[in-house]
């Protein structure tokens, strides 16, 4: 099972008309994996998820993603591909409109679910994120770590299995970082294979999963030390312990 | 697509209207403006085309008789008149009767005619044609016919007021088919850039809807939906307002007619499919559909 390839990169470059933002990229991640994509702000992370979730296409090379393949895809597919697919970015992106039931719910409402199994499913991934109590609520009420969660349920609530993630705590202090790395390592746990970019290495160093680093639009350094996913144990161990000095030194370290 | 989408959608659809209350407002009121040019441009059309056809309803052909052919020979034109596949029906107006009519128009000036010994009028058949044969041309071949018939001594058509009413008509309807593609040019582009600015007030929903996988029909529905929604209201709005318009001006010209109900309702009908067409135009560029 761990050999499978949720995510494939071949040899993908993408070039706009003035500058290349990604040279050959060659990149699998496993069903299940955790990996951190590290580079400064620049390097091409957010062009390469965009790759994953297609909304950029590649200029050369191919991206394999489940049963899509990029050279071959429809523009009418793409739907079809995101909602295997969740999204959390840095600017939470959430529905000012609606509350957060709605902004979760509208995940499922796409794939037209019955509204029984919508309220099913929305209740329990808030349940999950801790925020039911507050599921009727404006995002504009919420706090920046709040309006993430909201994201994250969205991101998760059609259970898919990759789960990429746009500088998600790049808005947020260091506690709340903490918590939404935490619920990032939860949802690995529980078998999503989760893509997160980061500019700030010092955040992710500790922690032993893999770790890409991009520069310049090529990848310089493949690293894991630990296990490719985090285990409930693991997660046990680093919320009780190790947790606390990684949020307080390297969370801190965000300069 | 799925049940349970379609009504959430049109459900959305109203929500969304409620939730963006004051562009929808400002958005339907331009509408209402622009659609209020459209309906009055209507009304004048609709009138001054009744009117052009009311002359030309009432356009006949007067067949004079010669003097002193008796009753068996104005028979027998009669019958060859009735027979010609342009006519209508035939009045035959006798002397007396020419006499009688002439009174009545003239009513004092008259006086001059009873100072003379016999009637000088001749006895004539007025002549209908049916409708497709009221065209100028038509009609000056059916006065030759008519002419060559024996014993008619002259036809009166009301040729140079038929050639200056057709050339009339003609100007008219070209000026008007121009004017009116100018007008609804001008709507839809005031429309589908109104649209366009409520699409841009919600430019980051479509973009959140894009990402978590909204295909682009569930999209552009609600659009499209609003864009019905918003037509068909601005077309009520604008009749009520012409309506307001025609009220003052018909104390004015008595004459003109408000619009019809059949006009009303297709016209009401054109500006739902304006609106909702609008919305999809607007969208596929804005999507890149």
């Amino acid at each position: 099972m761990e050999a499978r390839h949720v995510i494939g990169m071949y040899h993908l470059s993408k070039r706009y008309e003035d500058r290349t933002v990604l040279t050959d990229v060659n990149l699998q991640v496993a069903n299940g994996e955790f990996v951190f994509l590290v580079g400064p702000s620049g390097a091409g992370k957010s062009t390469l998820l965009r790759m994953i979730y297609m909304n950029e296409s590649p200029t050369q090379g191919q991206v394999v993603v489940g049963s899509f393949v990029s050279s071959n895809m429809k523009r009418r597919q793409i739907p079809y591909l995101r909602r295997k697919i969740g999204v959390v970015f840095q600017d939470f992106k959430l529905l000012e409109d609606r509350d957060v039931f709605e902004n979760v719910a509208i995940a499922m409402r796409v794939t037209g679910e019955t509204n029984y199994e919508i309220k099913r499913r929305v209740m329990q991934v808030l349940t999950q994120v801790g925020l039911y109590h507050k599921r009727y609520d404006r995002p504009v009420k919420l706090s920046g770590g709040e309006q993430q969660r909201v994201a994250i349920a969205r991101a998760v609530v059609n259970s898919p299995e990759i789960l990429l993630a746009d500088e998600p705590t790049g808005n947020l202090d260091p506690d709340v970082t903490a918590e939404i790395l935490q619920l990032l390592f939860r949802i690995n746990s529980s078998g999503t294979a989760v893509l997160m970019a980061t500019h700030n290495h010092a955040l992710v160093k500790n922690f032993g999963q893999r770790i890409l680093h991009l520069r310049d639009g090529v990848i310089e350094e493949d690293r894991r030390v630990g296990p490719r996913r985090f285990s409930r144990e693991r997660l046990d161990e680093i919320s009780m312990t190790a947790g606390k000095s990684i949020w307080s030194d390297d969370g801190r370290a965000d300069r | 697509m799925k049940l349970y989408q379609g009504l959430y959608l049109i459900k959305e659809s109203f929500k969304t209207l409620g939730r963006h209350k004051g562009i929808m407002f400002l958005s339907i009121v331009i509408m209402s403006l622009t659609l209020l040019v459209l309906a009055v441009f209507l009304l004048v059309t609709d009138n001054v085309l009744s009117a052009l056809e009311r002359t030309r309803q009432e356009l006949s052909v007067y067949a004079y008789i010669e003097e002193g052919l008796t009753q068996n020979d104005i028979e027998q034109q009669y019958k060859k008149l009735l027979a010609m596949k342009e006519v209508e029906s035939i009045v035959f107006i006798s002397k007396a009767e020419a006499m009688t009519e002439f009174e009545e128009e003239f009513g004092e000036g008259s006086a001059i005619l009873e100072s003379l010994e016999s009637n000088p009028l001749p006895a004539s058949f007025r002549i209908a044609l049916k409708d497709g044969y009221k065209e100028q041309s038509n009609i000056r071949l059916f006065a030759e016919q008519v002419t060559a018939v024996s014993g008619i001594e002259n036809v009166d058509y009301g040729k140079e007021f038929l050639d200056r009413f057709s050339l009339m008509a003609r100007v008219f309807l070209y000026v008007d088919m121009i004017l009116g593609f100018i007008v609804v040019l001008s709507s839809v582009f005031i429309i589908s850039n109104t649209v366009r600015l409520t699409i841009l007030s919600r430019q980051k929903s479509i973009e959140i809807l894009k990402l978590v996988g909204a295909t682009n029909r569930f999209i552009t529905t609600p659009f499209v939906l609003e864009g019905a929604f918003q037509g068909g209201l601005a077309s009520l709005v604008s009749l009520a307002l012409l309506a307001l318009i025609y009220l003052v001006v018909v104390k004015m010209l008595p004459d003109i007619a408000f619009l019809d109900v059949q006009t009303s309702v297709l016209y009401v009908l054109t500006c739902i499919v304006l609106g909702s067409l609008g919305s999809f135009a607007a969208l596929r560029r804005f999507l890149r559909l």
